[in-house]
C-alpha cells in the first residue's frame, strides 16, 4: 500500500542531490512544461458566461429550485386544499397559510379554503419537505433563479391567485412574482 | 529611419527666435516634462488593460467585456473610480513618511521611464553614464516601499517590506550584472548609443550564447525587482492580504499599482533596448527587400513592439507559476544567478577579447 | 448499535491510558458532551483501535449539575483537547487537567451553556453585544488538589513582546472565516493559537428542535463540499436506528454521487491550494472542471452546492435520464485534464520546493488527534472509512486506499490527486449497471427513532464524518452530534506549523484541506 509517485507521469523533481548543473536543467524543464500548458491555454476557446447577455439562452435544469410556485390552471384554480402540511414541516416558518371556512351552497357542509399563501423567499432553504410533502401536488418549484429585490418585504410572495373576482379577496395578490 | 530630433530641433528653433535662451529652455522642460507624465500614464493604462486581457487569456476567460467595445473603456472609469475615492487616514501612522512613500516609488519610476530610448533622436535623459543612472534611478524605489511598510503601522506591511527589501537588493545584482555583460561587449553606456551600435545586428544574436544567458538573468532578475509573480512575495495576497501597500487607499493605492505596471514596461523596455535593438528594425543580412520594408515601419513602433512582447512573455510567466517562498527567492539569486551571472560576464570579456563576436 | 460502557469519572483517566496502552485505542473517533438531564452530565468517546480495527464506546458521567467535572483525556489523544473546549463551551463540562479551558466557539462573555437542557435561551441572557471580544493572551488550565478542590493556574499564550500577527478572520488564505494567532520570529512561526465559531450556527442545538427530516436540511451546511457525503451518514444513522433497508439502486446511486462530491470536494482543493501558492491560473483550471461535476449534481439533484439529495429511505428523485452519459463524459473529460494538472503544478519545480518536507505530520500525531482523511492517509495511516467501515456498496468495488508516508504537504496533497483517479475508477465500475429499483422507500409520514443512541460514520471528502444520535424514542433527536472531519485537522495545525515559515502555513493550510463550516458547525 506503499504509495510512491502517482499512475500519472510526473517528473520528479530535483532533490538536494545531483549535480548542481543537472538541478538547474531539470527544474527548467518542469518550468517550460508548464508554461506549455498555459501557453495552449492562451488560444482555446475561453469558457466565461457573459450572464446577462446570454440570459436568452441561458436555461436551468428543470430540477433547478429557484421559487417555489403555486401551479395554477387556465380558470385560474390551484389544487391547495389549505391542509397546512408544507407550514408544519418547514424548518424556517417559511410558508405562512390564511385560511377561511366557507359553507358549500349545494351541500352545506363546512369547508377549509385557502385565502393567502404566503412564502418568505428570503428565509427559505430550499430543503424541498414542502413540496414532498404535500399530498396534492400543489406547489412545486420552478427554475426562476433572479431573486433580487431592493426591499426584504418584496420577498415575501403570495403564491395563491385570487380564486375568482367574486370571492372578494383581490386584495391577496399585490406582490406576487409567479405571474411572469 | 526617420530621426525625431528633427522635430525638436525645430521646435528649439522656433522658441529660441522669440524668448530669451533661458526662458524657451525652461518652457521646454515644462513641455517635456508633461509629455512624460500622458506617456506615463498611458503606458500604465495599456499595460493594466493588457494584464487584465492576458491573464484571463491564460486562464480561459474572456476578462473585462463590459465597458466599451471588448471592455476597453474599463480601465479608464477605473481611473477615474480610483481618482475620486477617498485616501483612508490611518490612525497611528506615521503620516508624512506615510504620505510621502508613494511619491517616491512613483518618482523613481518617472525617472527610469524618461531614460528609454524610444525612437531615433527621442530621449529625454541620455548621457554617457545613462545604465548607471537607469539602474540608480530604478533603486529609488525600493526606499518607498520600505518606507510604506514601515509607516503604515501594520505588521502585514512591515513583513512585505521586510520582504520586499531583501529581495530588491538582492536582485539588483543580477540586473547589474546582466547589464554589464551587455556594457562589456558594446564599450559604451549611453543608453543612445547602445541603440545605435545594433543597427548591424541585436546584441542577442551579436553576443550569442552569452548575451543570451545575459538576456534570460536579466528578464527573471527584472521581473523579481519588480515584484511580480512568482517573485510577488512583497505582497503574496494569500499571505500578507496585500504586502506593504495594505493600508493604502485611493489614489495613493493608485499610484503603487500604476508604479508597479509602468516599471514592468520599464524592465521590458531596458530588456528591448539593450537586448533586442531598441528601436532598430530587424533585419536579416542578404534579404535587402525585407530590410527596406523593416526600415520603412518607424522606429517607436519597433520599440513598442518589443517591448510588449516582453511584457507578455513576463505576464506569462506571472500566469503560469507559483510563488516562491523567501529563503527559495534568496537561495535563486545568491546561489544559481550571481554565479551564473559572474561566469556569464566572464564569457563575455572572453568574446569580446578574442573578438568570437559577430 | 454497539453496547456502551459506563465507566466510573474518579476511574476514567487511568482506564483511558489502559484501553490506549493495552488494548491499542489510539484513535479517538469522537468526543460527544452529554446532558443526560437527572443522569447527570457528561460525554460519550468512541474508540478505535488502529491496529486491530477493533471499536468500542464509552460513556462517563458526573452527577454534579452545577459544577460537572471529568478527568481530561487530552494528554492521550492530543485530539481530545479542542473536543474537551467545545464539550465546555456546550454543557460547562470542567476538564480537570486540559491545558486550554476556553470556550471554543461562543464568545467568552457569553452567559449559560447553550446545549444543556436547563439553559435559557431566551434575548435577555444573551443579548445582542455590540461591543468587540478582547483576544486574552492567558488561558486556565484546571488541577485538582489532593483535597478535592480546584486549582487554577494561569497558561500564557503570548507574551507582550511576541510579534503576533492574526491569519483571519477575513484573510485570503483561510478558506473561510477561521482565525489563527501567529506569533512569530521574523518569518519564522513559533506558535499558533486558533480561534474558531466565527460561523458558528448552532447546528447542534437547532437540530434538537427539528424533527428527522427537517435536521437533513442542515447537514449539507457543514462541510459544504461534502454535501453528499454528511448526508448520507445522517441517513445512513437514521435508516440504521429505524431498521430501513434501502434498495441497491440507492446503494449504487449514492456510492456514485459521494464519489463525484470527493472529486469536486478535490478539484476546489487543488484550485485553492494552487490559489494560495500564487498560481492563479491553475485555479482556474480547477474551477472550470469543478463546474461540469456541478452541472451533473445540478440536473439530477436541483442544487450544486447545497444538494438535498438523500432522503431517509433513499434519494429525492431518481438520477436524470442524461446523468450516466453526462457522468461518462466527464471521467473521459477529466482524466486527461488531470494530467495538465499535474504539468502545470505538480511537477513544477516551484511547486515541489514549497510543497515538499514542508509540515510534517507523524502517523502517531495524526492518529492521536484523529486527523483522518487525506491528512491521515498522507501520514501513512490507513484511515478510509470506505476500508475500515465499509458502507453502501464499497466493498463491491475495487479501489486503492491511496496511502503515502512521508506526511508532508506534497503527500497531502498527492493524496487527493491519486483519489481523484480513485473516485473515477469507483465510479467506472458502477455506473453502467445501476441496478433497477424503487429510487426511496416509503417512511412514514412521523419518523421516531427508538429509544437508544446510534452512530454511523461516511468517509467525507476530508476525513470520517459521523452523525451521533441520542434519542429518547421522540420525533425529534435528544442530542445529535456531528463528528466534525475538519476540528481535528485544525487542531493539529500548531503542531505541524511550529518552525515553519509564513508561507509554509498557507501551504500547510491549504493542503490540511479543512472547510471552517464544517468546524464551527
Amino acid at each position: 500500500m506503499k504509495g510512491n509517485t502517482s499512475s500519472v507521469g510526473i517528473k520528479e523533481a530535483p532533490s538536494g542531490k545531483g549535480s548542481y548543473l543537472k538541478n538547474l536543467f531539470r527544474g527548467i524543464g518542469t518550468l517550460l512544461t508548464g508554461l506549455k500548458v498555459t501557453g495552449r491555454e492562451f488560444f482555446t476557446p475561453k469558457v466565461t458566461e457573459q450572464y446577462p447577455e446570454n440570459r436568452k439562452e441561458l436555461k436551468m435544469f428543470d430540477r433547478f429550485r429557484g421559487t417555489l410556485t403555486m401551479p395554477h390552471d387556465e380558470q385560474g384554480n390551484n389544487r391547495c386544499i389549505a391542509c397546512g402540511l408544507c407550514q408544519s414541516v418547514c424548518p424556517n416558518d417559511t410558508i405562512h397559510i390564511t385560511t377561511d371556512t366557507v359553507t358549500d351552497p349545494e351541500t352545506g357542509k363546512n369547508k377549509r379554503v385557502l385565502v393567502r399563501y404566503e412564502y418568505d423567499l428570503g428565509s427559505c432553504m430550499f430543503c424541498q419537505l414542502c413540496v414532498n410533502t404535500c399530498p396534492h401536488h400543489a406547489i412545486a418549484f420552478d427554475t426562476a433563479f433572479e431573486h433580487a429585490v431592493f426591499d426584504r418585504s418584496k420577498l415575501v410572495l403570495t403564491l395563491n391567485r385570487p380564486a375568482k373576482p367574486a370571492a372578494g379577496n383581490s386584495s391577496a395578490d399585490s406582490d406576487s412574482r409567479t405571474e411572469k | 529611419m526617420f530621426d525625431f530630433s528633427i522635430v525638436t530641433g525645430w521646435i528649439h528653433n522656433l522658441l529660441t527666435s522669440f524668448l530669451p535662451y533661458g526662458l524657451a529652455v525652461f518652457v521646454e522642460c515644462v513641455a517635456i516634462g508633461i509629455g512624460i507624465m500622458i506617456a506615463y500614464a498611458l503606458i500604465a493604462i495599456i499595460m493594466i488593460f493588457m494584464e487584465r486581457k492576458v491573464c484571463a487569456a491564460f486562464q480561459c476567460r474572456l476578462g473585462p467585456m463590459r465597458v466599451g467595445p471588448q471592455g476597453t473603456v474599463q480601465i479608464f472609469c477605473d481611473v477615474i473610480k480610483m481618482l475620486t475615492k477617498e485616501i483612508v487616514k490611518i490612525r497611528e501612522a506615521d503620516k508624512f513618511l506615510y504620505n510621502l512613500a508613494p511619491y517616491v516609488v512613483i518618482a523613481a519610476s518617472v525617472l527610469a521611464f524618461s531614460c528609454l530610448p524610444v525612437n531615433k533622436g527621442m530621449e529625454v535623459l541620455d548621457f554617457n553614464v545613462g545604465v548607471f543612472f537607469l539602474l540608480a534611478a530604478s533603486s529609488i524605489g525600493v526606499v518607498g516601499i520600505l518606507l510604506a511598510g514601515w509607516s503604515s503601522n501594520n505588521k502585514y506591511s512591515l513583513i512585505g517590506a521586510m520582504r520586499s527589501g531583501a529581495q530588491m537588493v538582492s536582485y539588483e545584482l543580477s540586473t547589474g550584472l546582466s547589464i554589464l555583460t551587455i556594457v562589456v561587449l558594446t564599450d559604451t553606456m549611453q543608453l543612445s548609443e547602445i541603440v545605435a551600435r545594433q543597427a548591424d545586428g541585436w546584441f542577442i544574436f551579436k553576443g550569442h550564447v552569452s548575451a543570451v544567458i545575459a538576456f534570460i538573468i536579466y528578464l527573471i532578475a527584472g521581473n523579481a525587482e519588480v515584484n511580480r509573480g512568482p517573485f510577488d512575495l512583497p505582497e503574496a495576497e494569500s499571505e500578507l492580504t496585500a504586502g506593504y501597500h495594505t493600508e493604502y487607499s485611493g489614489m495613493h493605492f493608485g499610484l503603487f499599482y500604476v508604479a508597479e505596471f509602468v516599471n514592468l514596461f520599464i524592465i521590458s523596455g531596458v530588456a528591448t533596448t539593450i537586448f533586442l535593438g531598441g528601436w532598430m528594425p530587424l533585419h536579416i543580412p542578404g534579404w535587402e527587400g525585407f530590410n527596406a520594408v523593416m526600415d520603412f515601419i518607424p522606429g517607436f513602433v519597433w520599440f513598442f513592439g518589443k517591448a510588449f512582447f516582453v511584457v507578455w512573455l513576463l505576464m506569462w510567466i506571472k500566469w503560469t507559476f507559483p510563488r516562491l517562498r523567501i529563503d527559495q527567492i534568496l537561495t535563486l539569486e545568491w546561489k544559481y544567478l550571481i554565479p551564473l551571472g559572474l561566469v556569464n560576464l566572464l564569457l563575455m570579456v572572453i568574446i569580446v577579447v578574442f573578438k568570437l563576436h559577430f | 448499535m454497539q453496547e456502551i460502557l459506563e465507566i466510573p469519572a474518579a476511574e476514567f483517566h487511568q482506564t483511558a491510558r489502559k484501553l490506549k496502552e493495552e488494548k491499542g485505542m489510539d484513535f479517538l473517533r469522537s468526543l460527544t458532551g452529554m446532558d443526560w438531564g437527572e443522569e447527570g452530565m457528561g460525554a460519550v468517546y468512541h474508540l478505535e483501535s488502529t491496529s486491530t480495527g477493533a471499536t468500542m464506546t464509552l460513556r462517563v458521567r458526573t452527577a454534579d449539575r452545577l459544577q460537572p467535572e471529568l478527568p481530561s483525556v487530552s494528554d492521550i489523544w492530543k485530539g481530545a483537547a479542542l473536543n474537551e473546549r467545545e464539550a465546555y463551551d456546550y454543557f460547562g463540562i470542567l476538564f480537570i487537567g486540559n491545558p486550554d479551558m476556553r470556550r471554543l466557539y461562543l464568545r467568552e462573555d457569553w452567559q449559560g451553556h447553550p446545549l444543556r437542557k436547563d439553559y435559557d435561551a431566551s434575548d435577555l441572557t444573551n443579548p445582542l453585544r455590540m461591543t468587540n471580544e478582547e483576544a486574552v493572551d492567558t488561558t486556565e488550565t484546571l488541577e485538582l488538589n489532593p483535597d478535592g478542590t480546584l486549582k487554577v493556574q494561569e497558561n500564557i499564550l503570548f507574551d507582550d513582546k511576541e510579534y503576533v500577527i492574526n491569519i483571519g478572520p477575513q484573510h485570503p488564505a483561510t478558506h473561510g472565516v477561521l482565525r489563527f494567532r501567529v506569533s512569530l520570529e521574523g518569518e519564522t512561526i513559533k506558535k499558533i493559537d486558533v480561534h474558531c465559531g466565527y460561523i458558528h450556527r448552532g447546528i447542534e442545538k437547532m437540530c434538537e428542535s427539528l424533527t428527522y427530516p427537517q435536521t437533513l436540511a442542515l447537514t449539507d451546511r457543514l462541510d459544504y463540499l461534502g454535501a453528499m457525503q454528511n448526508r448520507h451518514a445522517l441517513c445512513m444513522c437514521i435508516e440504521n436506528a429505524l431498521g430501513i433497508e434501502v434498495s441497491p439502486r440507492v446503494q449504487y446511486i449514492r456510492t456514485i454521487m459521494d464519489e463525484l462530491q470527493r472529486i469536486d470536494s478535490h478539484l476546489l482543493f487543488f484550485s485553492c491550494l494552487c490559489m494560495d501558492m500564487g498560481a492563479l491560473t491553475a485555479f482556474f483550471y480547477g474551477f472550470r472542471d469543478r463546474e461540469k461535476v456541478l452541472d451533473i449534481f445540478e440536473q439530477t439533484c436541483g442544487g450544486r452546492l447545497i444538494l438535498n439529495y438523500n432522503i431517509i429511505g433513499g434519494v429525492q428523485a431518481d438520477i436524470h435520464p442524461d446523468f450516466v452519459k453526462r457522468v461518462k463524459d466527464f471521467i473521459a473529460y477529466l482524466r486527461p485534464t488531470l494530467r495538465e494538472y499535474h504539468d502545470v503544478f505538480t511537477g513544477n519545480i516551484i511547486a515541489q520546493q514549497r510543497l515538499k518536507g514542508v509540515g510534517v505530520l507523524s502517523r502517531e500525531d495524526a492518529i492521536s488527534f484523529g486527523a483522518t482523511g487525506g491528512t491521515g492517509r498522507a501520514s501513512g495511516w490507513a484511515c478510509d472509512v470506505r476500508k475500515r467501515h465499509p458502507y453502501a456498496v464499497y466493498d463491491r468495488v475495487d479501489f486503492k486506499e491511496i496511502v503515502y508516508p512521508q506526511g508532508d504537504c506534497f503527500a497531502r496533497y498527492m493524496v487527493r490527486m491519486d483519489e481523484i483517479e480513485q473516485s473515477l475508477h469507483i465510479i467506472e465500475q458502477l455506473i453502467d449497471d445501476i441496478p433497477d429499483g424503487p429510487y426511496y422507500e416509503k417512511t412514514k409520514p412521523l419518523i421516531k427513532l427508538p429509544e437508544g443512541t446510534y452512530y454511523a460514520a461516511v468517509e467525507g471528502s476530508r476525513g470520517e464524518f459521523g452523525a451521533f444520535i441520542e434519542s429518547r424514542g421522540d420525533k425529534y433527536p435528544y442530542r445529535m452530534k456531528f463528528r466534525s472531519t475538519g476540528l481535528p485537522l485544525v487542531s493539529a495545525i500548531d503542531t505541524i506549523a511550529r518552525g515553519a515559515k509564513i508561507a509554509d502555513l498557507i501551504a500547510i493550510g491549504g493542503t490540511l484541506d479543512y472547510v471552517v463550516p464544517d468546524i464551527d458547525r
